[in-house]
């Protein structure tokens, strides 16, 4: 194994290679920090671009571009409160108030070593316990994966905010929204009503996108006296201490560290991903904290669980796909492209055959996770002065953006249209007070749980199977204790004496 | 997120009972006309659903998983009526004028919106470049660019996010965007 270890690494460190995901990790850093561009779309641009190259070296620089992909979200989340990717919701419930409240380049130093320190870990465990975690990980079937569903959509019950109703509504639009389209099973066109506007359903992206970013914009052109003042979006002078930001993560190393497992075991689930885990790792932080009330302010463990629990996603993405042959993302299925391009086959046998490849993508996480470091260290101060450029023309650029980004999605027109619906939508929900995030964990979650319950029950129609199979009698056993604890918490809120 | 603007009236002579606050008002009115349309809507998809075609291979079919949602949502939003009824059991009359305080008070955000509607419309009749162009340049004019600098500065940003960007991707990332008349 040392040999096959040092040989990946050899083939590794050479200067083409390292070049490549240098540049890699940028591209990376800056598709995921505009909103309506994903770590997706951006890995697919790479992979063209691998074709003749080395087969370390590209699936190394794509590697790149994921890892530097999960802290580029970062950017957008803290400075403009829109999530640059999917993965990067559960982060502007807190770095967007952190920066707003006049510490922008704090929100960004502590979720780039969160980041940091989350793909460390999955890169780690990776290496350890990647042939184990996928066994576990495959013997989840269709009981467990809506069990799991089921517990992940406890996490609405912390991002409802002040109104329970209003937060379990958003919810159930979102899960709604998800049912507009082709059935996943039987594919019967629903409530369509004959528009191909809705024959495909509401693109995931273009929800997050409407959701957040359009009534996140306009409500920043809200104040006409701002405006005509050319008032910038945070005004303080902004200042950038990595040090000091590197120990104030590190201050919190239960956090970081339990962040960092449920993004590695959410990362190994086939078809969770990243969006799942940075909600679940930061409900989990927020119930854990000896001070809950805090999140959503701008606490910092709420910057720290989102963006390690999605940046632990990256390696542990990798797990079923290296064990296993089955790609736990779709960005897992653009890489396995890339190794078949290549002409390498990607299955059970691949760290048996290919183990000097498997050991140097281990190691290819390793050296991104540094890079991406170094590289937004380098760089934030650049994005920082995002902060002065005056609404007047940031409002208007985002929104184009937006409009590429749902466009470069699918190619269809169809989608800008649903864009601007769904942005209308946001911006009501938004002035009514209704939460945002429960809408789009709903329109996520919606169709896995749809899929696997029917999934289930076409296999076996019988019920008590959710509740006789261990791993999932566990979720659902999770699921109803989260739930419990939330209520709890709020009556005894309901009932504490005023301050 | 914003908060709604409060302001106060003064305790009306001689009638008992909190102080009521005008916004807070119209915020439950409006509360009651959304859930009350929502729930209706909601009603009818709930009966379209249960018209979607069942399966011989699973006891759940095409409908089934909606008809679940959508019976919480309708349940949930009767629960906000009432809720917002209760808190605000005798509402008064809106002043006057107060949608179009409202809609004066968020004009700069209801004009970006309607030129955002127009830009969406646009592109694929005018292609992406020539629709965000005109975008760019009618929002920052509307946020305040009227001097000649400022002017000349929208019209740069304007041309470097429309064609600049149309380029980037046609050129460099090989997507092609809508393309108008300039195809």
């Amino acid at each position: 194994m040392m040999e096959t270890l040092l040989s990946g690494v050899e083939q590794l460190f050479t200067l083409g290679t390292m070049v490549s995901m240098l540049l890699g990790v940028i591209a990376g850093v800056i598709a995921a920090a505009i909103p309506g561009f994903t770590i997706t779309m951006a890995i697919v641009l790479t992979l063209p671009l691998t074709f003749t190259m080395a087969p370390l070296q590209g699936v190394a620089t794509m590697l790149a571009v994921y890892v530097g992909g999960y802290s580029g979200g970062l950017i957008s989340a803290a400075l403009l409160g829109i999530p640059g990717t999917p993965s990067a919701v559960a982060t502007t419930f807190d770095a967007f108030p952190m920066a707003r409240s006049g510490q922008p380049g704090r929100a960004l130093a502590l979720g780039i070593w969160s980041s940091f320190f989350g793909a460390l870990v999955s890169a780690v465990i990776l290496i350890i316990a990647a042939p184990p975690l996928a066994m576990v990980a495959v013997k989840l079937g269709a009981w467990e994966y809506f069990s799991l569903i089921i517990f992940a959509m406890t996490v609405v019950a912390s991002l409802v905010g002040k109104s329970m109703l209003k937060g379990l509504m958003t919810g159930l639009l979102g899960l709604f929204i998800a049912t507009v389209g082709a059935d996943p099973m039987m594919g019967v066109a629903r409530f369509t009503f004959g528009s191909d506007l809705l024959a495909d359903g509401f693109p995931f992206l273009v929800v997050l996108i409407g959701m957040f970013a359009v009534s996140q914009l306009l409500q920043e052109v809200e104040d006409a006296e701002q405006i005509k003042q050319g008032k910038r979006l945070i005004n303080a002078d902004v200042s950038f201490n990595p040090l000091t930001a590197m120990r104030e993560t590190l201050a919190y190393p239960v956090n970081l560290l339990r962040s960092s497992l449920v993004g590695v075991f959410i990362g190994a689930v086939p078809g969770a991903g990243g969006s799942i885990a940075n909600l679940l790792a930061y409900d989990q932080a927020r119930r854990a904290s000896p001070t809950p009330e805090r999140f959503g302010t701008g606490t910092p463990e709420g910057v720290i669980a989102s963006e390690s629990g999605n940046s632990a996603t990256s390696g542990g993405g990798l797990i079923p796909m290296i064990a296993l042959g089955i790609p736990g993302s779709a960005v897992d299925a653009v890489l396995m492209a890339s190794l078949m391009v290549h002409g390498i086959g990607v299955g059970p046998r691949l760290i048996l055959d290919h183990g000097d490849l498997v050991y140097g993508m281990f190691t290819a996480m390793l050296v991104a996770a540094a890079m991406v470091l170094v590289v937004c260290l380098f760089s934030m101060r650049f994005f920082l002065r995002v902060t002065d450029i005056p609404r007047s023309i940031i409002v208007p650029v985002v929104l184009v953006c937006c409009v590429i980004g749902a466009f470069a999605l699918n190619n269809r027109v169809t989608d800008i249209y649903l864009l601007l619906g769904v942005g209308v939508l946001g911006y009501v929900l938004s002035k009514l007070e209704y939460p945002l995030a429960p809408l789009v964990l709903g329109v996520i979650l919606g169709p896995i749980a749809e899929t696997n319950l029917r999934r289930a029950l076409m296999t076996d129609e019988d019920w008590t199977l959710f509740f006789t199979r261990p791993i999932s009698l566990i979720l659902l056993v999770l699921a109803v204790v989260s739930v419990a604890l939330a209520i709890r918490h709020r009556l005894r809120q309901r009932h504490a004496p005023a301050s | 997120m914003s908060r709604a603007s409060m302001t106060h009236s003064p305790r009306p002579a001689g009638r008992e009972g909190a102080v009521e606050t005008t916004a807070s008002q119209a915020n439950a009115r409006a509360h009651i006309v959304l859930n009350a349309a929502l729930a209706m809507l909601f009603v009818g998809l709930f009966a379209q659903s249960a018209s979607l075609p069942s399966s011989m291979w699973e006891p759940l079919g095409a409908g089934s998983f909606p008809q679940l949602v959508l019976g919480a949502l309708i349940v949930i939003n009767l629960a906000i009526i009432v809720q917002e009824a209760k808190r605000y059991p005798r509402l008064a009359a809106p002043p006057h004028g107060l949608v179009r305080d409202w809609l004066w008070r968020h004009r700069l955000a209801m004009g970006v919106l309607g030129l955002f509607a127009l830009f969406s419309l646009a592109v694929p009749v005018l292609g992406f470049p020539l629709s965000a162009l005109a975008f760019l340049l009618l929002v920052q004019i509307l946020l305040g660019a009227r001097r000649p600098r400022s002017l000349i500065i929208a019209l740069v940003i304007a041309g470097v996010f429309s064609f600049g960007l149309d380029w980037l991707f046609r050129d460099v990332f090989v997507i092609s965007l809508p393309r108008g008349p300039l195809g």
